[in-house]
C-alpha cells in the first residue's frame, strides 16, 4: 500500500507538469491560432501564402521533431544559448497547436454564409462589431467538435515532452520499471488520461448543449 | 427635391457589362418596383445602391446631397461608406436573421451598436416595429423557430429600426413557400401608408402592380421600360417587356 500511495504521488507531480503543459499550450496558442488564420486568409497574397507554407511545413512534420529542433537547434545551428527544457516545450507545442487550431478556425470562419457579414454592413456595422457581435459564436457553435478533438490529442501529445527530457507523467511511470521493476505504475497513468480526458469530454458536450438553442 | 437620384450607375465584373448607364429618381414616399428577368442586373443595382458593391461610374444622390461619385470611389474610407449605408435599408432574398439571437436582439443589434439612443427606448422602438409586422407574441423566439414569412418579417423590423431613407428588398418572397408570401407583402403594402420609400425587386406582378407608383422593367444592364404600373403593365411599348409579360402570366 506504500508504493501504491508513492507512486500515486509521483505520478501526480508528474501529471502536474503534463497539465502545466497542456494548459500553457492552449492559454498561448487558441489566440495565436486566431492570428494565424486571419493571416493565412490575408488578401495580400505574399502574406497568405507564407503563412499557408508554415503551417504545411508544421503540419507535415513531427512534433517530435519540432521539439528536438526548439531545443537543440538555436545551440547548434545559430551557436546561441538554448531556452531551457520547459520553454522548449511550451514553444514547440504552442507553434505546432496554433497551426492546427488556426486551419480550424479558418474552416469555421469560412462556412459562415457571406449574407452574414453583409447583413452586419447594411446595417451600418463595424467590420470587428461584424465579427464579434455576429460572426464569432456561430463559429464557436461549428468549430467545438474538430476543437474538442485536437485538444484531446494535445492531453496525450504532452508525452512527447520526455524527448527532451522533461519529467512528465510517463516519464515518472516509466523509471519505476528499472529502479523497482515495476511495470504497473506504467498502466496506471492510462487512468490519469482517462479522467481528464472524460472531462474535458463533459465540458465540450455541456458547451454543445449551451449553443443548442440555435442553428446556423 | 428627389428623396433618391440615381444617374448613369455603370458596373461591371471583369469583362461583364452588369449595369449600363442606369439612370432613376424617387420622391419621397413612393413605391419603385424593378422587374425583369434573371441575370438583368437587379440585384446588382440594389447592392450598389447599398455600397455592398461599388459602381464604377454614375451618381447617387440623397437628399439632395450627393453621397456616391463612381469617379472618385477609391478616396471612400470605411467609416465613410458606414454612414452613407444608412440611408439605404436592403431586406435580403434569404433573411439573413442572426441565427443566435431572439427576434426583439436581431431588432435591437444595430441600433444599440450604433447607440441611437438608451436601452430602454431602443427596445421600445423594436417592439414596436415588431408590432408592426405582427409579431409580438414572437419577440423571445429564435429565428430556427420562424416559418420563412416570419423571418422575413423580421428582417424587415430589423432594416426599419435604422429608419432608412429608402428601404429595398431584394425578392423578399422568392425564397418562400407560396402559400407565404401574402403575409409578407402584406406587411411591405402597409409600410407605404406610413411614409416609407421603397424599392422593391419582385417576381409579383400582382403585387408589383396594386402597390407601387413606379415601375421599372430591366433587361440585360438597362432599363427598358419605364413608367406608372398603368402604362408599363397595360401598354408596354418594348418587344422584351410583352415577351416577360407573357412569360410572367404562362407560369401562373
Ligand atoms: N459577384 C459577381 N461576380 C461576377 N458576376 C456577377 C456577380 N454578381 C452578379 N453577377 C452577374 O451579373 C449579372 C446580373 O446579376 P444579378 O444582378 O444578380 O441579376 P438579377 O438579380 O436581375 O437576377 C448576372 O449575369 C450575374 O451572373
Ligand atoms: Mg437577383
Amino acid at each position: 500500500m506504500d508504493t501504491f500511495l508513492s507512486v500515486t504521488l509521483d505520478l501526480l507531480q508528474g501529471f502536474w507538469m503534463t497539465f502545466k503543459v497542456f494548459g500553457l499550450t492552449l492559454v498561448f496558442a487558441l489566440p495565436l491560432g486566431l492570428i494565424m488564420s486571419f493571416l493565412s486568409m490575408s488578401k495580400v497574397k505574399i502574406v497568405s501564402a507564407a503563412m499557408k507554407t508554415f503551417i504545411w511545413i508544421i503540419r507535415g512534420t513531427p512534433l517530435m521533431l519540432q521539439l528536438i529542433v526548439v531545443f537543440y537547434g538555436p545551440g547548434l545551428i545559430f551557436k546561441i544559448d538554448s531556452l531551457d527544457r520547459f520553454p522548449s516545450v511550451i514553444v514547440a507545442f504552442v507553434i505546432n497547436y496554433a497551426c492546427y487550431f488556426s486551419e480550424i478556425y479558418r474552416g469555421g470562419i469560412e462556412s459562415i454564409p457571406k449574407g452574414q457579414y453583409e447583413a452586419g454592413q447594411v446595417l451600418g456595422m463595424t467590420k470587428s462589431q461584424i465579427f464579434f457581435k455576429v460572426i464569432l459564436l456561430q463559429v464557436i457553435k461549428r468549430i467545438i467538435p474538430p476543437m474538442s478533438n485536437e485538444i484531446i490529442t494535445l492531453v496525450k501529445d504532452t508525452s512527447l515532452a520526455r524527448i527532451i527530457a522533461v519529467y512528465e507523467i510517463i516519464w515518472n511511470a516509466q523509471s519505476y520499471i528499472k529502479s523497482a521493476g515495476l511495470i504497473w505504475p506504467l498502466f496506471y497513468t492510462g487512468a490519469f488520461y482517462l479522467i481528464f480526458c472524460g472531462l474535458l469530454t463533459v465540458f465540450f458536450r455541456a458547451m454543445e448543449k449551451k449553443l443548442d438553442y440555435f442553428r446556423s | 427635391m428627389s428623396v433618391l437620384e440615381v444617374k448613369n450607375i455603370q458596373k461591371s465584373f471583369g469583362k461583364t457589362e452588369v449595369l449600363k448607364n442606369i439612370s432613376f429618381s424617387l420622391e419621397k414616399g413612393e413605391v419603385l418596383s424593378i422587374i425583369g428577368s434573371s441575370g438583368s442586373g437587379k440585384t446588382t443595382l440594389l447592392r450598389c445602391l447599398n455600397f455592398l458593391e461599388f459602381a464604377e461610374g454614375g451618381t447617387i444622390s440623397v437628399n439632395g446631397e450627393k453621397i456616391y461619385d463612381g469617379s472618385e470611389k477609391r478616396s471612400m474610407k470605411e467609416n465613410e461608406i458606414r454612414m452613407k449605408r444608412l440611408h439605404f435599408g436592403l431586406v435580403f432574398q434569404d433573411f439573413n436573421l442572426f441565427p443566435q439571437y431572439n427576434v426583439l436582439k436581431n431588432v435591437m443589434l444595430a441600433p444599440t451598436l450604433l447607440k441611437l439612443g438608451t436601452e430602454e427606448e431602443i427596445e421600445a422602438g423594436a417592439r414596436a416595429l415588431i408590432a408592426r409586422v405582427g409579431l409580438s407574441d414572437k419577440t423571445e423566439s429564435y429565428p430556427c423557430e420562424l416559418s420563412g414569412g416570419q423571418k422575413q418579417r423580421v428582417a424587415i423590423a430589423r432594416a426599419l429600426a435604422l429608419n432608412p431613407d429608402i428601404l429595398c428588398f431584394d425578392e423578399p418572397t422568392s425564397a418562400l413557400d407560396p402559400e407565404l408570401t401574402g403575409e409578407v407583402l402584406k406587411v411591405i403594402k402597409s409600410l407605404k401608408n406610413g411614409d416609407s420609400t421603397m424599392i422593391v425587386v419582385t417576381h409579383e406582378m400582382g403585387f408589383a402592380k396594386e402597390v407601387s407608383d413606379k415601375v421599372i422593367f430591366m433587361a440585360d444592364g438597362i432599363i427598358e421600360e419605364e413608367g406608372t404600373p398603368e402604362d408599363v403593365f397595360g401598354n408596354p411599348k418594348s418587344a422584351k417587356m410583352r415577351a416577360f409579360l407573357s412569360k410572367s402570366f404562362e407560369n401562373i
